[in-house]
């Protein structure tokens, strides 16, 4: 409604100014040729200033004199023809009251089609400050991220804001939000868990060594924590070792409570264990989500299978082309996968020696396959 | 409050409208009525401009993500400097601005533009209008920065990092001031074209503009160059970008106007040059505008792929240039010409000038326009650089720059040049110590360097040469000479301190190319390096947190004497929400010179590539540009720009030779 | 000589002024402009050893070695052909394997591309236009849909 009063206001004062000149008296403005006459005879001056100073001789300072009058004389004729002001016509009024009429409809006209009358000014401040009930998660996120860039020590703040990072699949921010928790709050079973979930999902799945770390701590505190129990055992799956893994999940079955969320989660582990154990981590890898599709559509033999196709043709590639970093890391994690243990360690001799024992890539590779539980041969 | 500055944006270019039209048809059928509604027209339209202006700088302090140009442009962790600043560091924001300073000047002319004849100050203004509603129109079709997003979201995307700066929040809207104070010389021209005759009182308007548009130019440029050293961390200070090429056009041909402005307005000589030169001037002010905003500089493709802001700014162009110069054709026969002169005088001295400047303005916009057409007809790509210009543009600067002392000091009319060499033998002699002393005493100083270094001297001494011979030093006592001194008119100073700067600059050029020196080379913490005499030591780096960055800042210390004397910090620095890393120089100034160091990345065995620059007298380059600055403001100052006004004063008789 | 001998003789001196001038420019574009070439165009163009060119294209993943000191040697590559180029002094911030980069200067007798300058300079997609272009030419880029 403001704004509606404001724009009207605007568009007053807009046709005020044209309409104010074209109804007032007209101010007798001097004729043209005054003003020349002003400069000529300034001209005149400076000349007489420009000569004492010897910027210009004497004989030259008298020849611009003359010409200087003889524009002067000029003027005054041109100026004796008595030039007065016409009497103001029709197409003038016409002129007049379209410009009058043209600024109201014109900016109206014009406004209606490209404005939003109706969408107030969001600044952000006002946005944060309303009544959290009416706001979005985002909006809830970015207040709670300004907070706790004002305030970065406020560990009960990071310790809310974890999990809803994890569940907005915001792994990276999720993984320093755990962190920033368990260094102001100290350690609990749920943060380090937390932590190592966060840390799995940011890498596609893969529990690596930093992951396991946080997981063990947290069994450490707690050692009936299930999260960690479970996803250790996912560890173990993707390491190869199938019948560890699955003697974790069905301890865990048997300590779980009835009506514990991770059962089921823990039962469609134990299913697919039976299988071969690739879901978890295959999506990130290799196939397409094309080929993912096909591959759920297929019988577990069939799609090991393709998968083991898949993971030849890469193996392929990069005899070829021995440089391709992302690759060789592809590759080692494709035979850790399928519980080709010793394939993936070949794998990380034929990388290193690609890349030069020495090279930053080996030792990347080597951290890397370290922590998927595979060391090279020496 | 947004939709405020939306609807004021629109009410201006509605008024707009008007502004072209009404004025114009009151001064062909000489009604002073419709005349009259040019000036409270313009200068509401500047007010709802300003209104409009605000209201979108407002939203991007308050980080207003609501709005579409606020969400690309700016994140709310942002330094609210640069909240504010990336009003204008975006295409929206920046072309409001142009629009809003179009509006400033016209408003300016329509309240102070009492001295014109009306018929001149309705068509100056209707032409400012035409200028004002197609750029209007341009932003609300094609860049409208009002356009809203529903839901908002709740995080901006960052101003780009390099923007993140001061030099950002100065350098834009100065160019601004310059490019559009241009527009009102063409205002003025067109308006002359339209009415077919150059009043007197005309040349008397054009020149002040050109000084002022010229002055922030200048200002601008310098600006933009400092900017560029220090940014951009390679330690140059010019680069013969198309975008640097395309603000140093119009800075070339507004000097030429500048001098050929002066020829006109004491001898009303040269008024049809003056005229096409003002047009020029602004057309390249709109070309600049279009090859940095159109995109054609990204890629040619860029431009045909998403034509409409491209294409829009080329019918503004096409339709301004081609349009005056087709009056000018028409019409320029019509004009009469002014005062007569010998060859050998002042005027023929600027003549010379204007020669020799629109002449390199034309390598300068071939080098810059040549690869584009090449790309653009033959799919070829070429890259014209520094060595071009070198070859093109140096040789025709030398022969400008050796006589510039002249100028001053010759006789309007008719000069004397034996005369004038007699006055400039001590500033000859100068020029030629400096440039022996340069080239025997000063190690590895090539010829180019003692030449360089000569005419700078040969500039500066000119200069003070004029000055002196002007107050009569030498021939008459001291006391008497400070009096004249004092009562020269302030133009003589602005002379005398423009060409000054001029020497200034080249002499800061030149030294910093033919005696800066460099070095690279990997440092670990505790290593000391030698430059040019000064040490430096390396003490680390330590990681740091900004606002919305994070960096490595590398501490350097300067070590003169055996004693620590400072420190030099440069840093890496991360942007995480545009994952940008940029590099922060560290530049510490040593009298007129500069050490300049850039911090590399950092090897994994903890050392650092470093690369360091000394760089003698740089500062001269762009403090020589303040000195041209202040030269066009005192030549402002002068009380000639102020004649014109009939009836208001009217001066003791004895000063007036008596009119025939 | 009369005033309209005169006047001509200042008309002709203006008039061999800017002829000089425009054979300079015509001469300068035609010697130092340098021209953009990818790497698998440099088999067909004859570029001499000390020819100054502007050589663009992708930054072979893998192939950054620093060497002592401050120089650099990668490889630049538009996917058919690599060339390798070796570079003193700090890269620019936007340096990246796998992204975009013009580098100028010219081929040592060795065949190896000894440049004295390194761009990355880019637009948001990390990609100098001349490479963004070549690329495109030889269907290896594709422009992403804008979303």
């Amino acid at each position: 409604m403001l704004f509606w009063v404001i724009a009207a206001i605007l568009t007053l004062g807009a046709s005020l100014a044209v309409l104010l000149p074209l109804t007032g008296g007209v101010k007798g403005g001097s004729p043209a040729g005054d003003h020349d006459l002003e400069v000529y005879r300034d001209q005149l001056s400076e000349l007489d200033r420009d000569m004492a100073r010897g910027l210009i001789q004497p004989a030259e300072a008298e020849e611009a004199r003359a010409e200087i009058g003889r524009r002067i004389l000029r003027l005054g004729a041109a100026m004796q023809p008595g030039a007065a002001t016409p009497k103001p016509a029709r197409s003038a009024r016409w002129v007049a009251s379209v410009a009058v009429l043209a600024v109201p409809l014109l900016s109206w006209g014009l406004y209606s089609m490209l404005g939003s009358p109706d969408l107030p000014s969001q600044p952000l401040a006002e946005r944060l400050a309303k009544n959290p009930a009416d706001s979005s998660v985002d909006e809830l996120v970015a207040r709670a991220e300004a907070h706790l860039a004002a305030n970065p020590a406020d560990g009960k703040g990071w310790d809310v804001l974890a999990p809803i990072y994890l569940r907005l699949q915001r792994f990276p921010d999720a993984v320093t939000a755990y962190r920033n928790a368990i260094r102001l709050d100290g350690d609990s079973a749920v943060r380090q868990s937390g932590l190592g979930e966060a840390i799995a999902s940011a890498a596609g799945g893969i529990v690596s060594a930093d992951a396991q770390n946080a997981f063990e701590a947290a069994l450490k505190l707690d050692p009936a924590n299930a999260k960690a129990n479970f996803y250790l055992a996912v560890g173990l799956a993707q390491e190869g070792k199938k019948a560890e893994a699955v003697a974790a999940w069905q301890k865990m079955l048997g300590q779980l409570a009835p009506d514990s969320p991770w059962r089921s989660a823990v039962q469609q582990a134990l299913a697919e264990a039976g299988g071969p154990a690739v879901a978890d981590a295959a999506p990130a890898t290799g196939p397409d989500a094309q080929q993912v599709e096909a591959a759920k559509q297929m019988s577990p033999q069939d799609r090991q299978a393709m998968i083991e196709t898949m993971v030849a043709g890469l193996d392929d590639k990069l005899k070829q082309n021995p440089r391709d970093e992302e690759g060789w890391m592809r590759l080692i994690r494709s035979y850790v996968v399928l519980g080709k243990a010793d394939q993936a360690r070949a794998a990380l001799g034929r990388a290193v020696a690609a890349f030069g024992a020495d090279s930053a890539q080996a030792k990347k590779f080597t951290a890397f396959a370290a922590s998927l539980g595979v060391t090279a041969t020496e | 409050m947004v939709e405020t500055g939306h609807f004021a944006l629109v009410l201006a270019f509605a008024l707009s409208l008007v502004q072209m039209l009404v004025p114009l048809v009151g001064a062909r059928t000489g009604n002073q009525r419709l005349m009259a509604v040019g000036g409270p027209v313009t200068v509401t339209g500047f007010a709802l401009t300003a209104l409009s202006f605000a209201a979108l700088a407002s939203a991007y302090a308050s980080s207003d993500f609501s709005v579409a140009s606020v969400w690309e442009n700016s994140h709310s962790l942002q330094p609210m400097i640069y909240k504010i600043t990336g009003t204008w560091g975006n295409h929206e924001g920046s072309m409001l601005l142009w629009v809003l300073i179009l509006t400033f000047f016209g408003a300016l002319v329509a309240v102070f533009g009492n001295n014109l004849p009306a018929s001149l100050k309705a068509n100056v203004l209707a032409v400012q209008g035409m200028i004002g509603a197609a750029f209007f129109l341009f932003i609300l079709a094609t860049s409208n920065p009002f356009i809203r997003l529903n839901p908002a979201p709740i995080e901006g995307r960052d101003l780009n990092p390099i923007l993140q700066d001061l030099g950002l929040a100065i350098h834009p809207p100065m160019l601004y001031l310059g490019y559009v104070g241009f527009s009102i010389c063409f205002s003025f021209s067109v308006a002359a074209l339209i009415e077919g005759r150059i009043d007197a009182s005309w040349a008397r308007w054009v020149r002040p503009w050109t000084l002022v548009a010229w002055m922030f130019l200048t200002g601008g440029i310098a600006m933009g160059s400092y900017w560029a050293y220090y940014e951009l961390g390679w330690g140059g200070f010019w680069f013969w970008d198309p975008v640097e090429n395309a603000s140093f056009m119009p800075w070339l041909a507004g000097t030429a106007l500048l001098h050929s402005a002066i020829v006109m307005e004491k001898r009303s000589a040269l008024k049809i040059w003056t005229l096409l030169l003002a047009i020029l001037t602004f057309s390249l002010s709109l070309l600049g505008t279009f090859l940095v905003r159109s995109g054609v500089l990204t890629s040619v493709h860029a431009f045909a792929t998403d034509p409409a802001r491209g294409v829009f700014i080329l019918c503004i162009l096409t339709l301004f240039i081609g349009g005056s110069l087709a009056l000018f054709a028409l019409r320029a026969s019509q004009l009469t010409a002014g005062g007569l002169f010998h060859p050998i005088s002042r005027e023929g001295a600027l003549v010379l000038n204007n020669l020799f400047l629109t002449t390199a303005t034309a390598t300068v916009l071939v080098g810059t326009l040549y690869p584009l057409a090449l790309e653009a007809l033959t799919g070829g790509k070429i890259s014209v650089g520094a060595p071009f210009f070198d070859l093109t543009f140096g040789p025709l600067m030398l022969p400008l720059l050796a006589i510039v002392p002249f100028g001053p000091l010759l006789a309007w009319k008719r000069g004397d040049v034996i005369a004038a060499s007699q006055r400039l033998m001590a500033a000859f002699a100068l020029a030629i110590t400096a440039m022996l002393v340069t080239g025997l005493f000063i190690d590895g100083a090539s010829v180019f360097a003692a030449l360089g270094v000569g005419l700078a001297v040969w500039l500066i001494a000119g200069a003070l040469t004029d000055l002196a011979v002007k107050s009569g030093f030498g021939s008459v006592a001291p006391p008497v000479m400070l009096r004249r001194l004092a009562g020269l008119p302030r133009s003589v100073f602005g002379t005398a301190l423009a060409h000054l700067g001029l020497g200034l600059t080249l002499l800061g050029i030149v030294a910093t190319l033919c005696f800066g020196t460099e070095k690279i080379l990997t440092m670990r913490p505790g290593e000391t390096v030698e430059l040019s005499g000064h040490t430096l030591r390396f003490e680390g780096l330590t990681p740091q947190k900004g606002p919305n960055f994070t960096e490595d800042r590398g501490r350097f210390l300067l070590i003169s004497d055996g004693n620590a004397d400072g420190a030099i910090t440069s840093a890496k620095r991360f942007y995480p929400v545009r994952q940008m890393v940029t590099t922060e120089s560290g530049i510490r100034t040593l009298g007129l010179s500069q050490l300049y160091l850039s911090l590399g990345d950092e090897n994994s065995d903890g050392s650092v590539v470093v690369r360091l620059w000394w760089k003698p007298l740089v500062t001269l380059i762009w403090g020589g540009g303040l000195v041209m600055m202040a030269g066009a403001a005192m030549s402002l100052l002068d009380r000639r720009l102020r004649v014109g006004a009939p009836a208001k004063r009217r001066k003791p008789a004895a000063a007036l030779a008596s009119p025939t | 000589m009369t005033r309209k001998q005169k006047r001509l003789s200042v008309i002709l001196a203006g008039l061999a002024f800017l002829g000089a001038a425009a054979g300079l420019t015509f001469y300068a574009l035609g010697q130092k402009a340098s021209y953009f070439y990818m790497p698998a165009e440099l088999a067909t163009a004859s570029v001499q050893p000390g020819q100054r060119i502007r050589l663009g294209g992708l930054v072979a993943s893998g192939t950054v070695m620093r060497g002592n000191g401050a120089t650099v040697a990668f490889s630049v590559t538009d996917t058919q052909k690599s060339v390798k180029v070796t570079y003193t002094g700090i890269l620019p911030d936007l340096f990246r394997e796998g992204q975009g980069v013009i580098t100028e200067g010219a081929f040592g007798p060795d065949g190896v591309f000894v440049a004295d300058s390194v761009l990355a300079k880019h637009d948001e997609r990390y990609m100098p236009k001349e490479v963004a272009d070549g690329l495109k030419a030889k269907g290896v880029w594709v422009e992403s849909k804008s979303q």
